[in-house]
């Protein structure tokens, strides 16, 4: 695996190729990720959409994209990404299209698409090799509709589904595992209030051929109920109580590229949305909150102590 | 000439194969396979050029058809019956990103209950969604259409994808004697695809199928597709007579057999319409004065010609091999519109058989055309007739029976 | 707004009228500008979606009234009355969007500087407030009553937070009430035949839902959406070069060669992540209907 240009936040790109006026909401957590994303991944770029929040990226005749883009459906960004792809290698092949004029195949999907609807459609990709990346920004719920449940969306949390009691019942599905579980090259989590772990991961992705998949875990003010300026600091509690691990599945093993050393308790992640506001609200739902949190326990015992390689921890901000 | 004895589906894969497309997309499903099986192989054992995917269902495929289109290649694929409709949403989806391609139905009635044999019910569910449809009645016309096919919808007055129908079974798994035309012919009659504007290069930032959200512009694309959709009559008839003047073959988008001096007339598509032919024929040697009108085009609805050859009839029998369920005959309907408020059109009666590949004897098509004449005499037309016999019923009783259906509360053919 | 549209809405129903209202969405998403409609009427209502021509118009954020793209002035005519949340005069902004109309102002908004965006006004229950009393037709118990009715599920405190602003503002236009009026319904005596046209037929490279170039989404000025402006003080920014502009969701800080940051306000929605991440704490935040009355 190459060595990673991005060895500090300092050559973090400061001037960005995402364009400014696209219609997602103040502080959307998905957007912020998809800009950081983009500044590594370039311009030389189609991006297959499936219904979400993000299918509103391009309304006619507005992009913020520098290079293209293509909407499908909910159930089949894969497959676009699949035409486009074999479209380009025919052409090369066949056509005479000059290299240059070729580009990466960039699947950009919400959770509601990758979790569920669109789930067939990624494991036939995958299964077929398919050389393409995926980006799914997860902000674990129907966004676009007004936050219903969806397979991502996290035990106890509220939703515009479930209303009462401890809120959702289930379990969020474990995507990152699902998509291991076909041996691509590479799978990756990431979160924008981690820039320089995403920026290292989305530069490894790029390098590699076939199936590259990644999911963002992306704070959602208006779904999950929190002022839009927390929007980073609630990607960094996930971060740092060890609920949204970020890692990375490459070489047929799962790497954990930060490890939360002494692990903030999940209550003050939960605590910070509306959506788990009944934990605490008229009181303190103890049970549920120790169900979370050995949840997120049982997973880090589960952690072996990897050999991850280094990663410099990201300084409260620049020092001058 | 090189004729040789094939099936619909490799007449098909024949028109592909000539067509000499990029790529194509595929699932499987009966009857269709043979056509994605042929070209696999063919692919396989480098006969032929292009790539030929597996997807991993019709929506994807679909989908995938679309997106390479809409890269600037040309696509072929296949599909049938439930495939059809599982890809329906995408059919309407892709027909907007104006990437012509050529998807070849074989029509298989709809489930439930599920079912093997064709009707019409699967190809006229797409009828609204944009692509433009050519209903063949031998294999040769399924191999001639699917090289129109790709001239109309890659026709700049058009660029629309394009649905070209067999019916399964009775074509699909039929060989016939085809012959397959000379592939230079082919390239001087249908030239590489030129995607124009629309379509993906890293030098020319392109996003496609963008979202709109009033009804303004939505209208404007919308009706824009129709009158492409609309400019397919006019080119539909420019390509005929080219595709004639190279193959020597004439197929006009309503076919008219023996409709000159006719009085009466059934109306039909699809490959059953040749058993209304033979009709026609023993009808004539019995004295009558009756003809057919079969619609290769169902999109564009070509009303002028059917306005055209209906002028003068007395009366005519609309036979629908679909069923509108809580209506009825789809193509009536159609062509009762196509004829409502014109001076001096037949008086049209509606009958629906051939579900599921129910056969329609040469008796049902002279009762047919003796009940169309009784009703244009009277000026009446009698409500839908649905073919079904006495005995058909009985051999149906038999299943129920079987089926442990109570026998008390079974009726009609036979009392319990 | 939404609030807003059905507090009155359920104010008129309460006082026995047929009502419709509605929000009216768009591309964008939370924070964007929005509309709301009520109409009210003894008899059953036939007319459908945007009021056409209104009778009244109230605009809660001043700054986008003279914003062609926000469409605030669709329809007003010399029947129209405006009722603008502004602390400048009536006759100024009569004057600056050239209104054939009258034209109210109602101070709502706090002049002082306010921490963030929750201290901010409950400015939907005023203008729910002023417009029931502009009506003339709804009574105080009405009015509170549609406020429990909407907004119970919130809470008591908040119930009683927005009922005080609103009957403030409704006693604050007691001398207005009845200004607004019905306007007769459009006769079908005589009217301006459509301007129909026989659409031409375009070629796909035109007529397909295509964008043919990047970066248009740039013409979209989504500052309009602020409510408050992040505003770098040179000062004490300690030249990181990062933390602003990567973590800004809407690519609208960039930073210049010399490690300076610059805001882009045509575009920044004002969502305040920049402030809240910045480590030196050399952002803060100032309420944009001010800002923009300074400029």
């Amino acid at each position: 695996m190459s060595e990673t240009r991005f060895t500090n936040v300092k050559q973090l790109p400061s001037v960005h190729l995402l364009g400014s006026g696209s219609p997602m909401c103040a502080g959307c957590g998905g957007l912020e990720a998809l800009h950081q994303v983009y500044d590594i991944l370039g311009t030389n770029t189609v991006f297959v959409n499936a219904a979400g929040c993000m299918t509103l990226l391009a309304v006619y005749p507005f992009t913020p994209f520098r290079g293209s883009w293509l909407y499908t459906a909910m159930a089949s960004a894969p497959a676009g990404a699949q035409g486009i792809r074999d479209a380009l290698d025919v052409l090369k092949e066949r056509r005479g299209l000059p290299p240059e004029e070729d580009m990466q195949v960039v699947v950009l999907t919400g959770d509601g698409s990758a979790y569920g609807m669109g789930l067939s459609a990624t494991s036939g990709a995958i299964e077929r090799g398919l050389d393409f990346l995926y980006l799914c920004y997860d902000n674990e719920g129907y966004g676009n509709t007004g936050q219903q449940s969806s397979a991502a969306t996290p035990h106890g949390a509220r939703t515009a589904t479930d209303l009462t009691g401890i809120g959702f019942h289930g379990e969020k599905k474990p995507l990152f595992d699902i998509w291991a579980a076909h041996r691509p090259p590479y799978v990756a989590t990431v979160i924008g209030s981690e820039p320089l772990d995403l920026a290292r991961k989305i530069e490894k992705a790029k390098a590699i051929k076939g199936p590259r998949l990644i999911i963002a875990l992306s704070p959602c003010p208006t779904g999950w109920g929190f002022d839009p300026q927390e929007s980073v600091a609630i990607g960094k509690l996930a971060v740092n109580t060890g609920v949204w691990p970020l890692k990375e599945y490459v070489d047929g093993k799962v790497v954990h590229t930060k490890i939360p050393r002494r692990r903030v308790p999940v209550a003050s992640y939960l605590e910070a949305q509306g959506r788990f506001a009944h934990l605490f609200k008229p009181e303190r739902n103890e049970a549920v909150l120790a169900e979370i949190q050995a949840r997120v326990d049982g997973y880090w015992a589960g952690v072996e102590e990897v050999v991850a390689p280094p990663t410099p921890t990201l300084p409260q901000g620049g020092r001058g | 000439m090189n004729r040789i004895l094939i099936t619909g589906n490799v007449a098909a894969a024949w028109g592909a194969r000539l067509a000499d497309i990029d790529y194509c997309p595929a699932f499987p499903i009966t009857p269709q396979t043979e056509i994605i099986e042929t070209l696999a192989a063919w692919i396989d054992q480098g006969e032929m050029p292009g790539r030929l995917v597996m997807l991993e269902s019709e929506h994807a495929m679909v989908t995938a058809a679309g997106a390479a289109a809409a890269t600037g290649v040309r696509v072929f694929s296949a599909t049938s019956s439930q495939g059809l409709l599982y890809a329906l949403e995408m059919l309407y989806n892709v027909a907007g990103w104006r990437a012509p391609f050529v998807l070849v139905n074989v029509s298989r009635g709809l489930a439930a209950p599920i079912t093997l044999e064709p009707d019409h019910n699967d190809i006229l569910a797409a009828r609204d969604c944009g692509f433009l449809q050519i209903h063949c009645a031998t294999c040769q016309e399924v191999l001639d259409s699917v090289l129109m096919a790709y001239r109309l919808g890659e026709d700049p007055s058009v660029r629309l994808p394009v649905l070209v129908n067999l019916d399964g079974f009775y074509l699909s798994f039929t060989r016939e004697p085809v012959d397959i035309p000379d592939p230079s012919a082919v390239r001087e009659f249908l030239p590489p695809f030129d995607a124009g504007t629309i379509r993906f290069r890293a030098s020319a930032p392109e996003s496609q199928a963008v979202a709109v959200l009033s009804g303004g512009p939505y209208s404007y694309f919308r009706y824009e597709m129709h009158l492409a959709a609309r400019n397919g009559l006019a080119a539909y008839d420019r390509i005929a007579t080219e595709f004639e003047a190279s193959f020597g073959r004439n197929w006009p988008a309503v076919e008219a057999y023996r409709c000159e001096d006719a009085e009466q007339l059934f109306v039909m598509m699809g490959s059953f319409a040749t058993k209304a032919k033979a009709a026609v024929d023993s009808l004539r040697a019995a004295g009558w004065r009756i003809g057919l009108l079969r619609p290769r085009l169902l999109r564009p609805f070509p009303e002028g010609l059917f306005r055209y050859w209906m002028r003068g009839k007395r009366g005519a029998a609309v036979i629908d091999q679909n069923i509108s369920l809580g209506s009825g005959g789809v193509l009536y309907s159609e062509v009762a519109a196509a004829i409502h408020g014109q001076p001096d059109m037949p008086l049209l009666t509606s009958f629906i058989g051939g579900l599921g590949g129910r056969d329609i004897p040469p008796e049902e098509f002279f009762e047919m055309a003796r009940i169309a004449r009784d009703a244009a005499e009277q000026g009446q037309a009698p409500p839908p007739r649905l073919l079904y016999t006495a005995d058909e019923l009985r051999e149906t009783r038999k299943l129920q029976t079987l089926a442990r259906v109570e026998r008390a509360r079974l009726s009609g053919g036979e009392q319990p | 707004m939404k609030t807003a549209g059905r507090i009155l809405g359920t104010a008129f129903f309460r006082e026995g009228y047929e009502v419709q209202d509605a929000p009216r969405y768009g591309a964008e998403r939370r924070g964007a500008p929005i509309f709301a409609f009520v109409r009210a009427d003894k008899n059953p209502i036939l007319e459908r979606g945007i009021i056409r021509r209104p009778d009244l118009a109230v605009v809660a954020d001043d700054t986008l009234a003279p914003m062609p793209s926000a469409g605030v002035l669709a329809g007003m005519d010399g029947h129209s009355l405006m009722l603008i949340n502004s602390h400048e005069t009536a006759e100024t902004w009569r004057g600056r969007l050239a209104l054939p109309g009258r034209v109210l102002v109602l101070p709502a908004s706090a002049e002082v500087e306010v921490e963030g965006r929750a201290a901010l006004p409950q400015v939907g229950a005023a203008c729910a407030g002023a417009a029931a009393r502009l009506v003339g037709v709804i009574g105080p118990d009405a009015l509170a009553a549609a406020i429990r009715d909407e907004l119970g599920h919130l809470g008591e405190g908040v119930v009683a937070d927005n009922l005080g602003v609103a009957s403030h503002a409704y006693d604050l236009l007691a001398a207005e009430a009845g200004a607004v009026t019905e306007r007769p319904p459009q006769a079908a005596d005589a009217w301006q035949s459509p301007d129909w046209i026989d659409l031409p037929f375009e070629g796909a490279g035109i007529s397909a839902p295509a964008i043919h170039a990047g970066l248009t989404s740039e013409l979209m000025q989504t500052g309009l959406w602020r409510t408050m402006r992040p505003v770098i003080d040179p000062e004490r920014c300690n030249h990181c070069w990062w933390v602003c502009s990567t973590f800004c969701p809407d690519s609208a800080i960039s930073v210049d060669g010399k490690g300076n940051p610059h805001i882009d306000y045509d575009h920044c929605k004002g969502c305040l992540v920049c402030l809240a991440q910045c480590p030196p704490h050399a952002i803060r935040a100032v309420p944009e209907q001010r800002e923009q009355g300074r400029e």
